[in-house]
């Protein structure tokens, strides 16, 4: 039974507008997030668990070609749709990638879990090293983390399926000492407040001086393993290690990177890659 | 003379794995064009106010434009004029066009005194009618300018019911302000007619020509919309169908062993009735049956129509047989011709909810109500009825009561296209 919102008239199941004053009515019929997978209402324009933009999947559903290289993809298609999600399939073929060679089973369980690989990928070791060697001094242990996972999907696959979270990357909250783990089956985690448009995975409104946070302040984009911050169009503005990062400019995070929401450093965050 | 019989479905595709789908079809039905360019002579009868209050200007300005409609009928049509006030009389008896100077002289004699009695005006109207209406279109314009004080408003809706049994139609036009048009809207949607408001005594001629032209372009009558559902169909429960062009009118339906018949009335050539179904289609019982189809039947449509031009009674049109395609990935694909006519329906009846609400004391409701009408008249392409609607609104919103002048443009505005879609 549908109620019609504008008469309240009790309409069968099935209906589309309502019978007495025809009105379009909502459709109460539940879909799956191509993103995240979770249920949502079939008219929402955003998923209410990971902020997927529902509207635009349908619309770039229509390109043809970006499935070809991704025959093997999993059942639900739009999660390669993503914008985002091309580049990030293109640049895992294309890299040496440790994990392919000899074990396609185990390259499968990766992309089906959402095109979020759980371990920092050949390339990005290096360039964390690099990193690492060049600029920060900072206490991160850089070896353990790449011996420990690189061993972990090739020898057992199975239980990256098993696990329901796995936390790659957190922020640790410079005024609290607080850490908040960036949940890894996200490929976008949106970081601001409480808000009716893009709900947060990373809700600050609860730090000191999160007055100065946006609403909708940035995201954190998982691509190919590493991480992308990215202000969204803030008040305030972002600074990563105190310089400022204008809106629309990417970020590729490496540990130990300085992250201010707003001016005057007074939320601010350290990337940490987890052990 | 044949019928042109053009049926569509809101969405032509099904969702095979839904229990029940909601899905509208639109019939339009209009008369093909005669072959010899005439249709049938007109048997038109004028049932005219002259109470009191239309002395002066407005029973001049109507005396005129009935001698002005005079002028425009054709040698072979027949005209009957009846004139009434608390009782009525008959002031030109039912006979051919021929002699317009006499006609128009009784016409001239008539004086406003007295009170109104519709239901004597729309009983005389039927006799003399009645005495012409063999090989004929039958017409009856009731025009009047107040409330049916002397009379009885059932017993108007009784005789509009009787005028369709004969095969004549009544239309109802409305003059002034001070007119009912609840009982007007009812006497025309019985009497399958039109309903025509005029706001000022200048625009009565414009009015009557416009009734004119509508009658004068019917080619058919006594038509009858019959249609065989399919097992897995039902109609809606609550006001299945409606005609939503050229106006709004609920419509009542008969059943007849597992037919639904529905009266339409004339058939214009020119102008197409649009008549909306509610239907829900529960696809599973037949899926059980043939799973291997994906086509599934819907319903066949049929009309019964008189041919007044041949005398030809109960013709019948061949068969539409409609149906919808079932798919497992369902993608709606809307037909915009038939959302548009759903948004003429969404229109008439969010109004009528509004005026419903309005008298049950619920201001904020009607104005809510009414905003959404005006903007379902906004999605249509209408913005002329919009803004009438709108307006309302907003007067209802500051607090101020709607005039007799704004309840009556308002009722105008929901049943008719004021402005129609650019695209067409």
């Amino acid at each position: 039974m549908i109620i019609c919102p504008s008469c309240a008239h009790a309409n069968p199941d099935g209906a589309v507008n309502c019978e007495a004053c025809f009105t379009p009515l909502p459709i109460v019929k539940n879909i799956q997030c191509p993103s995240c997978g979770s249920s949502v209402l079939s008219d929402a324009k955003f998923c209410g668990h990971c902020g997927f933009n529902l509207s635009g999947a349908t619309a770039i559903n229509a390109l043809p070609d970006i499935h070809a290289e991704n025959a093997i993809a999993p059942p639900v298609p739009s999660t390669e749709v993503f914008p985002v999600i091309p580049i990030s399939s293109a640049m895992s073929n294309s890299l040496p990638d440790a994990t392919t060679e000899g074990d396609s089973a185990a390259n499968l369980e990766t992309n089906s879990f959402g095109e979020v690989p759980t371990l920092p990928k050949f390339t990005d070791i290096e360039n964390l090293l690099a990193a690492e060697e060049q600029s920060l001094p900072i206490q991160a242990p850089a070896n353990e983390p790449i011996t420990t996972s690189a061993s972990e999907p090739i020898s057992s696959p199975m239980s990256v399926k098993t696990q329901l979270q796995q936390f790659a990357a957190s922020l640790l909250h410079v005024q609290t000492n607080l850490t908040i783990e960036i949940p890894a089956h996200l490929p976008v985690v949106h970081i601001g407040k409480p808000n009716t448009v893009i709900p947060p995975d990373i809700d600050v409104s609860g730090f000191p001086d999160s007055d100065i946070v946006s609403r909708i302040h940035a995201d954190i984009r998982a691509e190919g393993g590493s991480f992308f911050f990215e202000d969204t169009g803030s008040s305030n503005g972002t600074y990563v290690n105190n310089l400022p990062l204008p809106a629309g400019n990417r970020h590729k995070l490496r540990a130990g990177d300085r992250i201010s929401l707003g001016k005057g450093d007074k939320v601010s965050f350290v990337f940490q890659l987890n052990p | 003379m044949s019928v042109n019989l053009t049926c569509k479905l809101s969405d032509r595709v099904l969702d095979s794995s839904q229990g029940s789908s909601q899905r509208q079809l639109a019939i339009a039905v209009s008369a093909g064009a005669a072959v010899d360019g005439n249709n049938a002579p007109l048997n038109l009868c004028l049932v005219l106010d002259h109470s009191g209050s239309m002395g002066g200007q407005p029973l001049d300005t109507v005396k005129r434009a009935a001698r002005d409609l005079v002028d425009r009928m054709y040698l072979q049509d027949r005209i009957s004029v009846i004139g009434f006030d608390h009782k009525a009389h008959v002031v030109v008896e039912n006979q051919p066009v021929d002699r317009i100077e006499s006609i128009k002289a009784k016409i001239q004699s008539l004086k406003a005194s007295g009170g109104t009695c519709i239901d004597d005006g729309i009983k005389l109207g039927l006799q003399e009618t009645s005495k012409g209406k063999d090989g004929t279109v039958s017409q009856i314009f009731v025009l009047t300018d107040g409330e049916n004080e002397h009379g009885d408003n059932e017993r108007c809706f009784q005789f509009s019911r009787l005028a369709t049994e004969y095969n004549m139609t009544l239309h109802s036009l409305g003059f002034g302000d001070s007119w009912n048009q609840d009982v007007l809207e009812r006497i025309a949607d019985a009497g399958g007619g039109a309903m025509a408001y005029i706001p000022s005594p200048a625009a009565a001629g414009e009015e009557f020509q416009k009734l004119l032209k509508r009658v004068q372009a019917i080619g058919l009558t006594n038509a009858h919309l019959i249609l065989q559902l399919s097992p897995h169909v039902r109609l809606a429960e609550l006001k299945p169908i409606a005609q939503v062009a050229p106006d709004t009118i609920e419509l009542a339906y008969q059943t007849e062993g597992d037919a639904i018949i529905v009266r339409l009335g004339d058939l214009m050539t020119d102008v197409e009735r649009v008549v909306l179904f509610n239907l829900y289609i529960s696809p599973t019982s037949y899926t059980a049956e043939y799973p291997d189809r994906s086509e599934i039947p819907i319903l066949t449509a049929q009309v019964r129509y008189d041919i007044p031009s041949q005398a030809q009674i109960n013709a019948l049109s061949s068969p539409v047989a409609i149906t919808a395609t079932l798919v497992h990935d369902y993608m709606p694909q809307l037909d915009p011709q038939v959302q548009n006519h759903l948004l003429a329906l969404a229109k008439y009846r969010q109004t009528q909810l509004a005026e419903q609400k309005l008298q049950q004391g619920d201001r904020a409701g009607a104005v809510t109500m009414l905003q959404f009408a005006a903007k379902t008249a906004l999605q249509m392409g209408d913005s002329n009825a919009s803004t009438i609607l709108q307006n309302n609104a907003t007067r209802l919103q500051t607090g101020t009561s709607l005039s007799e002048a704004d309840r009556k443009k308002t009722r105008i505005a929901s049943k008719t296209v004021l402005q129609p879609p650019p695209n067409s």
